[in-house]
Order: structure tokens, then C-alpha cells, then sequence
């Protein structure tokens, strides 16, 4: 049994190679795209066109505008598969899967899975697929059904911390030898279900998202998809990077606010870095949270500089909600992606909207432009609604 | 990984000794069996959901039944893991109805309740957890999945103990499922269930050809109950004197298994 443990802690610590990444985005259906965007500031927020929002405070946020039909075998009229296959053909474009059908996983991270399609389904009371696509894990199997994986697929709903919490759950089939190639991410779409609950719980701002800034006032919701092919990094090569380590936790605080210190956040990036074997010292970048809420951004700020330490204020902290919005179940893919491009190009993305400093969020937040630094090891934090924390530590480069 | 408690409400009662020998037929034609909401007090619930309040329950249940107090499992040493195929979908659909667009008055306050996370966030809240959290969507399947997850939790010594909880409801979506008869068969059988399990050793998750015997027992006695399924399985093995409960759990055309080792001597009720 001690061998059995023994083995357990090190597969944990044995890191998980990404192969390739793929994304669907407010900034662009393709990885580059995206990345360029970011990059050079592009704001991906504007006004929502696709469903009625006369009737909410605020009518904005980071949506889609164009999305390519799929090939008829994908033919689907649930939004979230759609921004998910999109994803998955950009994922493909740069990665072929090797494995046997039976050994490759999905594990999808969603905050609202295909509701739109049980409002769909409600309304207008079609046939059986409509109503099975109500069901929050039907995108995951689409996507499934779409490159042919036939091992194990799961669907995670930490909220807003799905994303790296499935990408954690890859990393585990990996490492229990239950598949030898993951597909893991996150992804969410926008409609009138969620922007009638955030809207009415005033957490939208009138104004542009501010994530640290003293002017700070809420959020804006985006949709989008973000996918990494996951590998044993002692079987694959590891294009963009590896996953050094990932932990989560529960606030068992509160049902939508987070733990007013942070505890099970701290919890989360304590585990993640225990995992990964790194100290404060290695840490090169923190891709935060970072909503733009008051709370979210101070309690965030409170961590870093508690786990961090004396390093905190040397270590940059950046959000990317201010160029896409809060995509909710695809915000830590893509915020994990982004840290590994990063690494890859020697350039950190600005927080988007950061102008104005706040005493109470004194880190270095990346402001006005994206800065060039060498970053390798990076760190990225998530919370959700019902006191979801998750963490990942990854490393760029080969 | 040894299960040190279980904690199991149906639709037929609580506990393994009232299920029915075979759903099917106690059924008598009814498509869903209804599960009564525990009475939960204190101010905290009042907002709460039924499903929030019978995933309290079952954990209840499951900590009766090891003979653990609500302090030895608080803190950061235990995990959470709870899975569900269904049991958002009362609170999704009341929030949709109530749109204003559709004449409904809904307040917002109430939708954190629409995430799959209330239920085991009021978990949390209740007994002070602060440990690993995954939370997982899917049927029988995932349910063995919830066993894994908290199997490699343990394993990688990031707890100390790992409740997994599983929740369905169906009463509010009746209609719904009805359209699903092709996927699910029935009676739908409201559950709540908890796992409590502590230790180590290697649960051998893995693909399963066909279904295990603890599958179709747990199907042929409670009936559908979706993710619950492989608890529910669990639970009737140790009720059996197994020393080890193999489990596997289909959905969506994927079955999965796994295998606990079950304790030698008990006292539970």
C-alpha cells in the first residue's frame, strides 16, 4: 500500500505535457488570433446582438460575433457545442491524436453547460435531443462524438473555476493511466439565463472592467471556448509547456460571495504549488482571476501577496477579463493557455482597463501595454460561485 | 479506500433495507418516485434549494453511519466531491419560467442556486469544509467517476478523508424526462447519497464491457437514480457483507468501474 502512495505522489508530481491548445474567442476563432489580440490590446466587448437585453441594466460583453458553420456530421443548434467544436477544429489544426480511440479522454469545465438549450427546450417543447441537450454534459459528449474519443468523458461545474479544474481532472486520467491523451478545457456561452442572473445580482458594471483598478465596478460576461491536448510528458513532446501542478478547495464560506480572506483560495495555490514542487522565487507570472469586482480583486490581491511574499511585488500579475469579459467556464483554459504563449514569446499581456491604482491592490498588474519578459514558470488562480478555488502551475517551452 | 460510512435517502426511504426488491414493479406504473425534503432549519436555508437540502441530508446520514461528528470532518483535511446528472435542472427551469420576458417575476438573488456548485457548496458551508473540490455533471457513470476523483485525492495525500455526494430530483422536469424514455429507463427514482472513504489503494477506474453485478442490483432495487446509482451499489455491498464493492456505472453509451474495499466489521444502522 506505502508503494502504491509512493507511486501516486510521484505520478502527481510528474508533470503533464500540452501538446497544442486551440480556442473560440471574442478576439478570434484560432489560437494566433486570440493571442495577437491580447497582445496588442484589442478589446473584445461590445454590445450583445444576438438575444434581447433591452430589458437589463446592461446589455454588454464579450460575444461572438461571427461563427463558422460546422460540417453537417456536426450540424447542432446548441450554441455551446457549436463554440466548443470551433474551438476543437483550431485544437486539431495544430495537433493530431495519436492514441487509440479508447485511450482518449475529454474533461470539459462549464459553469452552464447547454442551457440554452433547456430554455430551448422548455419553450418550444420540440423533440428529445433538445431536451437531452438541456443537460449540462451534452457539449462534452458532442465534442466527443467530433474527434472520435472513446474513453472517459466528463464534464466538470466548478463554476467559474471549471476550466482549471478540468484541466486538473485531465491531468489525473493521465496520471491513472486511464487515457494517454486528454483533451481538457472549458468553455461557456452567453445568453439571456446568465445575463439575467448576473444582471440582476449587479454584478455587471456600466462601465468598461477595470480588474485592480480603484474605479473597479463589476464585470462583464464573454463566451468563449479554450482547449489543451494533455499528454504524459514522458510520451509526448510538449510544444507549448507543461503542467507542473493543480489542487483546488472550497471556501465553505458562502454560496456566491468568496471567503472575505481568501482562505480556500489560498488553500488552492498553496496545494498547487506544494505539487509542482515550486517556491515563491519561481514564480515568473500570475495570470489572476481578476474579475473587476471589488471584492474578487482585493481578496485576490491579499493571497498573492500572503503566499507569495516578499516576491509578490516582483512577480506580474495580469488579467485578461478586460479584453474578453468573464467567460465563465472557459476563463482558466484560456488564462492557462495564455500563460504558456507567454513563456513562448517573451511577452505579457496587459490588464485591459487597469489605469488607475487601488492602495488596497498593490501589485504590479501589467498596465498600458503588453511588456516583454522572459516568464517560464507561471501561476494561475480561479474562483466560482460556491466557493470554487483552483490553481494551476505551469511551466512554458519545450 | 476503505468506505467508512454511507448515507442513502430515496424516493422508497432511507437507507438500503427500503428499497424495494424490484423498483419496476413497486413503481406501478408512476414514472417518478418523489423523495420528501428533510426538514433543514436556520436562516442559511431559507433561500436554499431541495436538492442543496437533501445533499446536507445525505451527508447527515453518511456521518451517523460512521459514527463521525461534524468536527472531525471540518477543515481543510477533507474533500468534497460531489456529482449530479439532473439535479440543477428544478432550479434552472424555475429561474427560465420566471424571466420577465416570459411574464415570470424571478428574482435574481435566487440564481447562484441554478449552478450545479449550490448543492455541495451548501455542503460545504454546513460542515466546514475547505479541502479538494470537484465537482462533476454526468449519470451513473460520473458517479463512478466521483469515486475516482476521490480515490486519487487520497491517494495523492491531499485529504485525509473524502466525502462524495450525489443528488437527483426529478419531479420539476417530469415532462422533460418523459421525452428521454429512450435514454433513461425508469421509474426515475429521487436520490441523495454519501460516500465517506478514507485510506488509500488503487481503485482500478477503468472501462467495464458489462455492467457488474452491484450495477444491476442497484438498478433492479432503486431504479433509476442516475449518478447515485454506484453509491447506491456501494451501499448494498457492505449491507451484504462484501469485503469489496465493485462498481461500474453507464451513461451515454460509456461505462466505467471501480472497486472500494469495504469494512470488515460495522455498526451501522
Amino acid at each position: 500500500m506505502v508503494q502504491f502512495l509512493r507511486r501516486v505522489a510521484d505520478v502527481l508530481r510528474a508533470p503533464v505535457a500540452v501538446v497544442a491548445a486551440g480556442v473560440a474567442t471574442p478576439l478570434g476563432l484560432d489560437l494566433e488570433t486570440f493571442w495577437s489580440g491580447l497582445v496588442t490590446g484589442v478589446d473584445g466587448i461590445g454590445p450583445i446582438e444576438r438575444f434581447a437585453v433591452a430589458d437589463l441594466r446592461v446589455g454588454r460583453g464579450g460575444e461572438i460575433k461571427k461563427l463558422a458553420a460546422l460540417a453537417d456530421a456536426a450540424a447542432t443548434s446548441c450554441r455551446a457545442s457549436v463554440v466548443l467544436l470551433t474551438a476543437a477544429d483550431d485544437l486539431l489544426a495544430h495537433a493530431t491524436l495519436t492514441a487509440e480511440p479508447a485511450r482518449i479522454a475529454v474533461v470539459l469545465g462549464t459553469a452552464l453547460g447547454g442551457v440554452d438549450e433547456l430554455d430551448r427546450a422548455i419553450a418550444e417543447a420540440p423533440g428529445p435531443r433538445v431536451a437531452a441537450g438541456g443537460l449540462y454534459d451534452s457539449p462534452a459528449h458532442a465534442l466527443a462524438r467530433r474527434i472520435g474519443a472513446g474513453g472517459p468523458v466528463l464534464t466538470v461545474s466548478t463554476a467559474c473555476a471549471s476550466g482549471a479544474t478540468a484541466i486538473g481532472v485531465g491531468a489525473d486520467l493521465l496520471t491513472a493511466d486511464a487515457a494517454d491523451l486528454v483533451v481538457a478545457g472549458g468553455y461557456d456561452v452567453l445568453g439571456r439565463f446568465v445575463m439575467r442572473g448576473f444582471d440582476a445580482l449587479r454584478s455587471l458594471t456600466r462601465d468598461r472592467v477595470r480588474p485592480f483598478d480603484r474605479r473597479r465596478s463589476g464585470l462583464l460576461l464573454g463566451e468563449a471556448a479554450g482547449l489543451m491536448l494533455l499528454a504524459r510528458a514522458c510520451d509526448a513532446r510538449a510544444p507549448l509547456g507543461r503542467l507542473l501542478g493543480h489542487a483546488s478547495s472550497s471556501d465553505g464560506s458562502h454560496i456566491a460571495a468568496p471567503d472575505p480572506e481568501g482562505r480556500g483560495l489560498e488553500h488552492a495555490v498553496r496545494g498547487a504549488m506544494a505539487a509542482a514542487g515550486i517556491a515563491p522565487a519561481d514564480v515568473d507570472l500570475v495570470s489572476a482571476h481578476g474579475t473587476g469586482t471589488v471584492l474578487n480583486d482585493r481578496i485576490e490581491t491579499g493571497v498573492l501577496k500572503r503566499v507569495l511574499g516578499a516576491r509578490a511585488g516582483g512577480v506580474p500579475v495580469n488579467s485578461i477579463k478586460g479584453a474578453l469579459g468573464h467567460t465563465m467556464g472557459a476563463a482558466a483554459t484560456l488564462e492557462a493557455i495564455m500563460c504558456l504563449l507567454a513563456a513562448r514569446d517573451g511577452v505579457v499581456p496587459s490588464t485591459l482597463g487597469y489605469e488607475e491604482p487601488d492602495p488596497e491592490c498593490d501589485l504590479d498588474y501589467v498596465p498600458r501595454a503588453a511588456r516583454h519578459v522572459r516568464t517560464r514558470v507561471s501561476l494561475s488562480t480561479s474562483l466560482g460561485f460556491g466557493g470554487c478555488n483552483a490553481a494551476l502551475v505551469l511551466e512554458g517551452g519545450a | 479506500m476503505l468506505v467508512l460510512g454511507v448515507g442513502l435517502l430515496t424516493g422508497w426511504g432511507s437507507g438500503t433495507s427500503a428499497l424495494p426488491g424490484d423498483a419496476r414493479a413497486a413503481a406501478d406504473g408512476r414514472r417518478v418516485i418523489p423523495l420528501a425534503t428533510p426538514p433543514c432549519e436556520g436562516e442559511r436555508f431559507r433561500r436554499a434549494t431541495r436538492e442543496c437540502v437533501l445533499g446536507v441530508a445525505a451527508v447527515e446520514a453518511a456521518l451517523t453511519d460512521a459514527g463521525l461528528s461534524r468536527a472531525e470532518i471540518s477543515g481543510p483535511d477533507t474533500a468534497l466531491v460531489y456529482v449530479t446528472a439532473a439535479a440543477y435542472g428544478s432550479s434552472n427551469r424555475r429561474f427560465i419560467d420566471g424571466d420577465a420576458g416570459r411574464g415570470g417575476t424571478t428574482s435574481g438573488l435566487y440564481f447562484p442556486y441554478t449552478a450545479p456548485s449550490a448543492v455541495p457548496a451548501e455542503v460545504a458551508i454546513d460542515y466546514g469544509l475547505r479541502g479538494g473540490y470537484v465537482i462533476l455533471v454526468g449519470g451513473a457513470a460520473a458517479g463512478v467517476e466521483a469515486l475516482w476523483q476521490a480515490a486519487m485525492l487520497l491517494g495523492a495525500g491531499r485529504c485525509e478523508r473524502a466525502l462524495v455526494v450525489a443528488v437527483e430530483t426529478f419531479v420539476e422536469c417530469e415532462d422533460l424526462w418523459a421525452r428521454g424514455r429512450w435514454a433513461v429507463r425508469g421509474p426515475l427514482v429521487e436520490a441523495a447519497a454519501c460516500v465517506l472513504l478514507e485510506g488509500d489503494g488503487d481503485v482500478g477506474y477503468a472501462a467495464a464491457a458489462i455492467p457488474a453485478a452491484l450495477e444491476t442490483l442497484a438498478r433492479r432495487r432503486a431504479g433509476e437514480t442516475l449518478a447515485c446509482e454506484p453509491l447506491i451499489g456501494v451501499a448494498l455491498a457492505r449491507d451484504a457483507g462484501d469485503r469489496q464493492a465493485a462498481v461500474t456505472g453507464q451513461w451515454r453509451g460509456r461505462r466505467m468501474g471501480v472497486t472500494l474495499a469495504l469494512p470488515t466489521t460495522r455498526a451501522y444502522v
